[in-house]
């Protein structure tokens, strides 16, 4: 034991010598192999010999060897500091230069309005469904209590693939269609394309996008149709928002209703507003109980179930929502229109 | 439908304030549209429905009124100068089709002086935006717009033989119609006819020969019922829209037909006509009045509001409804013949809802059972995707379905188009069997303007006749050309690619978890010929991309290279998709070799990889290609390929030696298969 510590002096005494004489980085790695080496290192030497001294001695050798350890590490690491190059100063930079963005691609205005209102009928526990874009006139029209040759039609203005086959004209067709698999309660809305014989001007487009929803379940109420459409109103526009509801007719709801809200851009005080032309109201969403035929069409009991549906054109909403004045800036795409959409 | 507020003070008496008045019909589901004031009158400017042909005369406007307004509705007085003669004794008319003419009303109004009408009559006729013409046709006119009954008023003289017949017509036979028009008759439609030849088309327009003209003496007046079928059915196959027959097809009131005949006797017999006695009335089969059971329990479950009793018995009554109470809370209701739309129960719930008032009906929240949602996973992919494109810079597009058949054809695609039977344009004429034509027409639009790039996507529905069945697919279509994104001084962005858009197709097949997709050799006719792939998955082409042919682009008249992918993402979400895995990270370090060969230009990189993956070396766990260039250091016809490979054992750290071994076999097996050589100066390190 003894002997250890009189070589541990030794070589505490050589390291110290050994210093002076390091002059560069190279010499300095060569005294630092010499001393600290893992594999043969002269320290790691002393701290395998450990081992070996008695127990009652093994603190007071054990701290001799780390002692020396960290000393001999601070003194090459002082010395390696010193025999690098010193840093440079870093270079000025301009900092007032752009930065790099990254380009994010733009949604489709009327794609993103449809997600906004899918969300939040999504929230209150409807399903999405959908269909096929070409129907057949029962879907269509049939099914939902059009009797074949009624002047109704023609406010469905019809494009005609044959006779019994069509576009579909709104997307009511999906509700029959879950409706003759799927009994009560049903809660779904029917996002998608519809087409009407109609030429483009700034309020008509032969294709756009609706959002339909239907609710049929026991109990059901035109309250209940009030209450669902007022909620997701004031959700899509603002809390504040005035709504009217208004008899109307459709073939497959009785009662009828449509849903206005009012003008928010002249609040209804200016004859020449663009947008509700000076009405003060502008009709968003048709609606009804669903008509006892149409349930029977699909073999449920009007006498046990009530339903209620409602229907908006989705670009009608979104140009009344962002205040776009021709409805025919959807469909053309320009990248200017297209990506103001990116910061919705 | 124009209403004048005089007018209607025939059947009601009301003062109101004009926007009280337009509230009041607002309420009750009479949209007024517009309104204006004409020569000391208001005129309403009144939406009506296709199941309420009763408002489209000021008699059903004035009722629904009384009926808000708790007024009382005016009977008529009609009082009438008789001649001696007896009507049976002048004219025979039959009804040869009863099924379309249930009921056929006539009188006769006898020495009438046929000029202009009265002022009063002058102004009405004008009040309806029409001109007038002479008292006799004012006078049917103004029994149309007071009754919604459309009447006719042949001059008597020029019926052949006395007789008025009621018939479909024979093929051949023709009709000089009112508005000077030639109509060719089928068998389909109504006609009445004298013993010669047709008169007039059954409730949709005259004939000109048996017109009232100024030297008419002597009026036949027609009243009657025609189905409403056949009369739409002929005004839609002759193009003729009258006011007639659009109140015809959407139902007249089969009880009133023999009261607006005697209407129109009246009015003529105040201009010094003289009504022979009697009145024709050919009504074979006469209807029943319609019963509908009405309960209180319904009206309150169906509004959600109860509702009391004696407003439902008034309301309705005041409608024209007879109610008679069954039991308590139950009513059997006769329906009045105006008010064709009233069949079953929830029809009365609706009259008692719109005079209610819909403003009083609560608004409640419905209490929403929790139900098993309808699961979407197509919706969700899309989503994923759409995402995806956006961040590899894709602005997003919608164009409509619509193609113009010319352009289609371009495409070439082997898909046979769908067309439409009237579409609104020839150039919007058949369904899109690609979503690219409509895209060209964005990239066309966007740089006429200045864009110097366009990259966009679209996803939406192609269409195609597969043997008679209407086939649609989604697809996901691409298109990109130019610049991307804006130009930097750092970064100077990226050009369209061929290698852009691939890496897109490949990232989102990975993403959506199709990763063992494939590549081959592209087939679509629409592509450079070597410049495109096509997209399989498990054996099947889902997709395809490449660089548009020059004919296609001529046809949009675009210059630049323009490269588009197209995925169907119909089929492809029809197709499993590979389940998430987590696996664990290995936590040895691996071993990066850089080898970098020059040989054969010619030599494919899927060729290469093939061999590589033949190999099957123990872990190799990738590679990569990080640099491929040829030029003036590499010889002609060669190029020089730099590969990463990276090896790393699951349980423990490689020697150099095995991964000395392994390397030496990647380059063994290229130098045999494809004579590679490994590149002077190529490091090797570790």
């Amino acid at each position: 034991m003894e002997n250890l510590k009189i070589e541990i002096e030794r070589k505490k005494k050589a390291f110290e010598e050994a210093l002076p004489r390091v002059k560069d980085l190279k010499s300095l790695r060569g005294i630092r192999n010499e001393y600290l080496s893992r594999q043969r290192g002269i320290i790691t030497g002393f701290f395998k010999q450990l081992k070996h001294v008695k127990p009652e001695s093994k603190p007071e050798v054990g701290k001799l060897i780390n002692d020396f350890k960290i000393h001999a590490l601070e003194q090459i690491q002082a010395l390696e500091k010193k025999f690098s190059a010193p840093r440079k100063k870093e270079k000025k930079i301009d900092l007032t230069l752009p930065g790099e963005k990254m380009y994010w691609g733009a949604p489709h205005p009327i794609v993103l309005f449809q997600e906004e209102i899918e969300d939040i009928f999504l929230r209150m526990g409807f399903s999405i469904a959908d269909g096929p874009e070409i129907e057949t006139d029962y879907y269509n029209f049939g099914a939902l209590n059009f009797p074949p040759h009624h002047p109704a039609r023609d406010d469905w203005d019809t494009l005609y693939i044959s006779d019994d086959v069509l576009l579909r004209t709104h997307t009511s067709p999906v509700q029959i269609r879950v409706m003759e698999k799927k009994k009560p309660p049903i809660r779904i809305i029917n996002p998608g394309k519809v087409y009407r014989k109609e030429a483009p001007d700034p309020t008509h487009l032969p294709m756009f996008f609706q959002v339909e929803g239907l609710v049929v379940d026991l109990g059901i109420t035109f309250a209940h149709l009030k209450g669902t459409l007022e909620y997701f109103l004031k959700l899509l526009f603002h809390e504040k928002i005035k709504i009217r509801f208004r008899p109307s007719f459709f073939p497959f709801t009785e009662p009828s209703a449509e849903v206005d809200i009012e003008c928010t851009v002249c609040g209804g005080k200016s004859n020449e507003c663009r947008i509700c032309g000076g009405g003060g109201w502008i009709e968003i969403l048709g609606a009804g109980m669903v008509d006892p035929q149409v349930l029977k069409n699909v073999n449920i009991d009007p006498e046990k179930y009530s339903g209620f549906a409602f229907g908006l054109g989705v670009d009608r909403t979104a140009m009344f929502a962002y205040q776009i004045p021709d409805m025919r800036y959807f469909y053309e795409n320009d990248l200017r229109f297209l990506r103001q959409f990116n910061l919705k | 439908m124009k209403i004048s507020v005089d007018w209607i003070q025939n059947y009601i008496d009301i003062n109101l304030p004009v926007p009280r008045l337009v509230e009041v019909l607002d309420n009750i589901g009479l949209l007024i549209e517009d309104w204006e004031e004409k020569n000391g009158d208001i005129i309403l400017d009144v939406e009506t429905y296709a199941n309420r042909p009763d408002t489209l005369g000021h008699m059903g406007i004035a009722r629904e009124l009384a009926a808000a307004l708790g007024l009382v509705f005016k009977e008529q007085r009609l009082s009438l100068t008789e001649a001696d003669e007896n009507i049976a004794n002048l004219v025979d008319v039959q009804i040869w089709d009863e099924d379309l003419c249930p009921r056929y009303c006539g009188m006769i109004v006898k020495n009438i002086e046929v000029g202009p009408s009265p002022d009063w009559l002058v102004k009405k006729i004008e009040a309806m935006g029409l001109n007038p013409v002479n008292n006799v046709v004012d006078v049917t006119n103004y029994v149309l717009f007071s009754t919604a009954q459309p009447i006719h008023a042949f001059d008597l003289a020029k019926i052949v033989g006395k007789k008025i017949i009621i018939r479909r017509a024979k093929q051949g036979e023709k009709l000089l119609s009112l508005e000077a028009k030639d109509v060719d008759l089928t068998p389909d439609m109504l006609v009445i006819a004298d013993e010669e030849k047709p008169v007039a088309l059954a409730g949709v327009v005259g004939g000109e020969n048996t017109a009232v003209s100024s030297s008419t003496n002597n009026v036949f007046i027609e009243s009657a019922y025609f189905d409403p079928v056949s009369v739409r059915k002929t005004s839609k196959l002759t193009g003729i829209q009258t006011d007639a027959a659009y109140r015809f097809e959407r139902g007249a009131d089969i009880s009133f037909s023999p009261e607006a005949a005697r209407m129109a006797a009246s009015l003529l017999s105040q201009f010094g006509g003289k009504v022979c006695r009697g009145i024709v009335d050919v009504y074979p089969k006469p209807r029943k009045v319609k019963t509908v059971m009405l309960r209180d329990h319904r009206v309150s479950a169906l509004l959600g509001v109860e509702i009391d009793n004696g407003f439902i018995e008034k309301t309705l009554e005041s409608l024209g409804f007879q109610m008679e109470r069954k039991q308590p809370g139950i009513w059997q209701v006769k329906i009045p013949f105006f008010r064709i739309d009233i069949e079953r129960e929830a029809d009365l719930v609706e009259e008692v809802a719109r005079f209610f008032g819909y403003e009083k009906i609560p608004v409640q929240l419905p209490p929403l059972r929790s139900l098993e949602p309808i699961l979407d996973p197509k919706k969700e992919k899309i989503n994923t995707l759409r995402q995806l494109l956006f961040h590899y810079g894709f602005d997003e597009v919608v164009n409509f379905s619509f193609m113009d058949p010319e352009k289609e054809k371009k495409f070439d695609s082997g898909l046979k188009p769908i067309s439409i039977r009237n579409p609104i344009s020839t150039k919007a004429s058949v369904l899109r069997t690609t979503l690219l034509g409509g895209m060209l027409e964005n990239v066309v639009w966007n740089t006429n303007r200045g864009a110097e790039g366009v990259h966009i996507f679209e996803i939406g529905n192609v269409f195609s006749l597969d043997k008679d069945v209407h086939k649609e697919q989604q697809m996901l279509s691409m298109v990109m050309t130019g610049h991307m994104g804006e130009r930097h001084w750092k970064e100077k962005g990226k050009q369209a690619s061929f290698f852009h858009l691939k890496g897109t197709c490949e990232a989102l097949m990975d993403r959506l978890r199709y990763g063992t997709f494939s590549f081959r050799e592209g087939s679509q006719p629409h592509f450079q010929e070597g410049r495109s792939l096509d997209l399989y998955f498990k054996g099947e082409k889902i997709g395809w991309l490449g660089a548009m042919k020059r004919d296609v682009l001529d046809a949009f008249l675009l210059k630049e290279e323009v490269w588009a992918a197209e995925i169907n993402l119909s089929l492809l979400f029809g197709k499993q998709a590979q389940a998430f895995q987590y696996s664990a990270v290995v936590k040895y370090p691996s071993v990066n070799r850089d080898v970098s060969f020059i040989g054969d230009s010619r030599v494919s990189f899927e060729e290469i990889k093939e061999v590589l993956e033949k190999l099957q070396l123990p872990f190799l766990e990738k590679f990569n290609l990080y640099d491929r260039f040829s030029g003036s250091s590499v010889p002609e016809g060669k190029v020089s390929l730099s590969f990463r490979f990276i090896f790393r054992h699951p349980d423990r750290t490689l020697h150099a030696d095995e991964v000395e071994a392994l390397q030496e076999k990647i380059i063994a097996s290229l130098r045999a298969r494809f004579n590679f050589q490994l590149r002077e100066g190529g490091k090797i390190d570790k």
